[in-house]
């Protein structure tokens, strides 16, 4: 089956990557330089998007960690005449280790306490590096010879360019990899929510001491590439001020996604070059900005972007049954992240209009397109698989079968062929089987009916027959939820709780996408 | 030998009357509005700043910076609550911190901005013949600073003690619904309390200046200390915060005077890191039972 697929989107980031080395490769030296630099940025904003987006923990140590990989590689070259590739390896060790040593009591505390803990690690870091004098070079700093990559030389702006361009984008890839997959949701559940985490057996210290190391060897690994790009390494270049802007990346970028981080890195290190004649203004403006992103953008650039791009576009629909015209040149955009709602009198087409979108109607006019992919020739059941689910008017959960059961019908994967090979799986309890319950058992823990997991679907009230129903369509973890009167029939409190719910659903999934 | 003891610890007293200031400040907004103010030591290197422009530029009494930089100081406090952290306060921790990290940045870089300068240096307040208490030579300006800036602490906890703010901003650190039900406004306690923290941090600057001078680097210099000092004493507690300031002060010194400079330095960490790891309540909590 086509289940084995490699997910290219992970590719991507670092696809970007070395396409913005490959178009460096055909300017002038000062560009090749500024795109170097730029891409090493973008990497530690990448490994901060780890750490900070989807940890939720907050870093001012991440100078001192990049500095550990600066002085770890070019030491070992420099002293002991270790090849600059070993050395590389070498910086991610120290990182890592850097990294746990943060993680071993920075993940006993969040927010301010954890602020300062990763504020203590740096100024000691650079203390000692400073006061190290005979391994350092102390404040002066120390010279850093010039690579060497199997006999050849790197000293050109082309030469450090191809490099930087090369081994950052394996260590993007291998970041995009972790952070779409399990290990990045788990990480964002642990982050999230941490009782719901443990009681699923996401070990919130596990995961965040794991994105520390993570975030911290990817950032030693820039320092380390740095080092030689820069000549003379030396501690002030990496003190705090540097490592608050570095928290800057993720946050201007975008907090919940790679691109995010990228973007937020590159475009923060290239503006300063662009702007030389102003450049004494680049910290003031720089802090600024992030506090105007935090207060009214906190999606980041990434989220700018992808909303003026719209998820779901309707445009002039039509729809008549007979001689009433029930959808009329309808039009509406729904942006990434909104909570979107379509009010109206009795028989105004509401659910026409819904059931048109979700594929369930067919309409007589018009276009309907869900993230560039236009809906209306496929088939509802097809739908799921785009990241688009449903409820219904009259919930439409089946009665017989367990809470659990309906929710893991939400996952998708239902077809036939499918179905018959799982059930022998599931006789077998294999993997694939724990695997749903587990998503299953996590999405109904969120709507609150984790306690009702065996019970018969039939036997709940209406408002947790909704929720169920809800925890169906949030467990493929979907882009777009469409909800058809999710609060008909409920009682007012109930109306209250579904609300705060849609909202926390809404805050928890915009990171996914 | 014993001479020297009392030396090292009465400028030990000094920079930890000053810690105690800051972090008394930072322990007031923390808790009325269960927020850090990263941006604190920046407010207080905005005081130092302004009694340079007050005693160096115009050249007016010192006593004009007593009186006025801690209400402007203030008033700029209770600006960036209205301006900013109010929009943020649905928002978790993490995005408060944040937004006053860089607001703290803003700050400081707006200072240097203005004035281009490593370090301005301000005039000591007294001349004359250091006392001579108990064998140890105290300079007036150290004697000064030990009791102004601790008598502004108590000072303070005094009004956070009695009176309508202070019984208002503990009302609301306890249980903000019921607070608001007796008639104490969110809003109005916010502002009170950034505005107070604000007026330490004035206080704080004012007497530093003559200390250390004014610099960029004293907006991460008083953070950092006042937070050490402010965790020392347990986060909640007013006079765990001036307790911790104190031993903070005093064991920097030691430490400057007969381990290293660096030592100096590291001391604060290793302080905090002991404290966090193994008594994050703080050596001094308030009360007892609390949750943490």
């Amino acid at each position: 089956m086509s289940e084995r697929r490699l997910d290219l989107a992970a590719l991507a980031p670092a696809s970007f990557i070395i396409v913005c080395a490959a178009v460096g490769l055909r300017l002038d030296s000062y560009p090749q330089y500024v795109i170097a630099v730029a891409i090493i940025s973008m990497l530690v904003g990448i490994a901060l998007v780890l750490l900070v987006g989807l940890g939720r923990c907050i870093t001012l140590a991440s100078g001192s960690i990049m500095a550990i990989g600066g002085y770890a590689s070019t030491l070992a070259v420099a002293d002991l005449g270790v090849p600059y590739l070993a050395t590389l390896a070498l910086a991610i060790l120290a990182g890592g280790a850097a990294g746990w040593i943060i993680a071993f009591p920075g993940t006993r505390f969040r927010g301010h306490n954890l602020a300062m803990v990763t504020l203590v690690f740096q100024s000691v870091c650079i203390i000692l590096i400073r006061q190290a004098t005979w391994l350092t070079g102390g404040a002066e700093g120390i010279h850093v010879p010039a690579p060497q990559l199997f006999g050849l030389t790197i000293a050109s702006d082309r030469a450090f360019l191809i490099l930087i361009g090369g081994a950052a984008a394996v260590m993007t890839l291998f970041l995009s990899i972790l952070t779409r997959g399990p290990f990045g949701k788990n990480l964002q559940a642990a982050a999230g929510n941490e009782i719901a985490a443990e009681a699923f057996g996401v070990s919130v210290r596990g995961y965040l001491t794991a994105a520390f190391v993570v975030s911290s060897l990817a950032i030693a690994f820039a320092g380390a590439l740095l080092a030689p790009r820069v000549r003379i390494l030396d501690p002030d270049s990496f003190g705090v001020l540097e490592s608050i802007f570095m928290l800057a990346y993720p946050i201007v970028g975008g907090m919940h996604s790679v691109w995010g981080g990228l973007l937020g890195g590159g475009a923060l290190r290239i503006a300063p070059e662009l702007l030389r004649p102003v450049a004494d203004y680049q910290e003031l403006f720089f802090a600024t900005l992030v506090i105007f992103v935090v207060m009214f953008f906190p999606g980041g650039l990434i989220e700018l972007i992808r909303r003026a791009a719209g998820l779901l576009l309707v445009d002039s629909l039509d729809k008549h049954f007979d001689a009433l015209h029930a959808v009329d040149a309808a039009s509406l955009r729904v942006p990434v992240g909104a909570i979107h709602g379509l009010i109206g009198p009795n028989g105004a087409g509401k659910t026409s209009l819904f059931n048109i979108i979700s594929g369930f109607l067919d309409a007589d006019g018009g276009r309907v397109a869900f993230a560039g992919t236009s809906l209306l020739e496929m088939r509802a059941r097809d739908r799921i698989a785009l990241g688009m689910t449903r409820t219904f008017q009259n919930v439409a959960i089946f009665g017989q079968l367990s809470c659990l059961d309906n929710v893991i019908i939400g996952l998708g994967r239902n077809a036939v062929v499918h179905a018959v090979a799982t059930s022998f799986d599931q006789f077998a309890a294999g993997a694939a089987t724990q695997g749903a319950r587990r998503r299953a058992l996590a999405a109904l823990a969120s709507v609150g009916l984790a306690g009702q997991a065996r019970a018969r679907a039939g036997s709940l009230s209406l408002g947790d027959q909704r929720r169920l129903e809800i925890a169906r369509a949030v467990v493929s973890r979907p882009r777009l939820i469409l909800l058809d009167e999710p609060v008909s029939g409920l009682s007012e409190s109930e109306v209250e709780e579904l609300r705060n719910l849609l909202i926390r659903i809404n805050a928890g999934s915009r990171c996914l996408s | 030998m014993l001479a020297e003891l009392g030396f090292v610890v009465v400028a030990g007293l000094k920079f930890g009357a000053l810690y105690a200031l800051a972090a008394l400040g930072l322990v007031v907004v923390h808790k009325a509005t269960k927020t850090v103010n990263f941006a604190h030591g920046a407010f207080a290197m905005l005081g130092a700043f302004a009694s340079f422009l007050i005693v160096v530029n115009w050249q007016w009494p010192y006593w004009a910076a007593y009186l006025m930089i801690p209400p402007a100081i203030g008033i700029v406090a209770a600006a960036i609550e209205f301006l900013i952290l109010r929009r943020l306060r649905q928002a978790d921790m993490f995005t408060v911190v944040i937004a006053t990290v860089f607001l703290g940045i803003a700050i400081a870089e707006g200072f240097r901005l203005t004035y281009n300068t490593e370090l301005l240096a301000v005039p000591s307040l007294f001349a004359g013949p250091p006392f001579r208490v108990a064998g140890v030579f105290v300079t007036r300006d150290t004697a000064w600073v030990i009791a102004g800036a601790l008598a502004t602490a108590f000072a303070c906890i005094a009004v956070f003690r009695s009176g309508r703010l202070g019984r208002g901003m503990r009302a609301m650190a306890a249980n903000i619904r019921g607070a608001q039900l007796c008639g104490y406004s969110i809003d109005g306690v916010y502002m009170l309390a950034w505005f107070l923290g604000g007026a330490l941090a004035g206080f704080t600057g004012v007497f530093i200046a003559p200390v250390t001078g004014v610099s960029v680097d004293l907006s991460i210099a008083i953070i950092t200390a006042g937070f050490v000092a402010g965790v020392i004493g347990g986060f909640d507690s007013p006079a765990g915060a001036i307790a911790g300031g104190l031993l903070l002060g005093i064991a920097e010194s030691l430490a400057a005077a007969y381990v290293s400079s660096a030592m100096k330095n590291c001391i604060s960490f290793l302080l905090l890191f002991l404290v966090l790891m193994w008594r994050p309540q703080g050596l001094f909590p308030e009360g007892s039972g609390r949750s943490v």
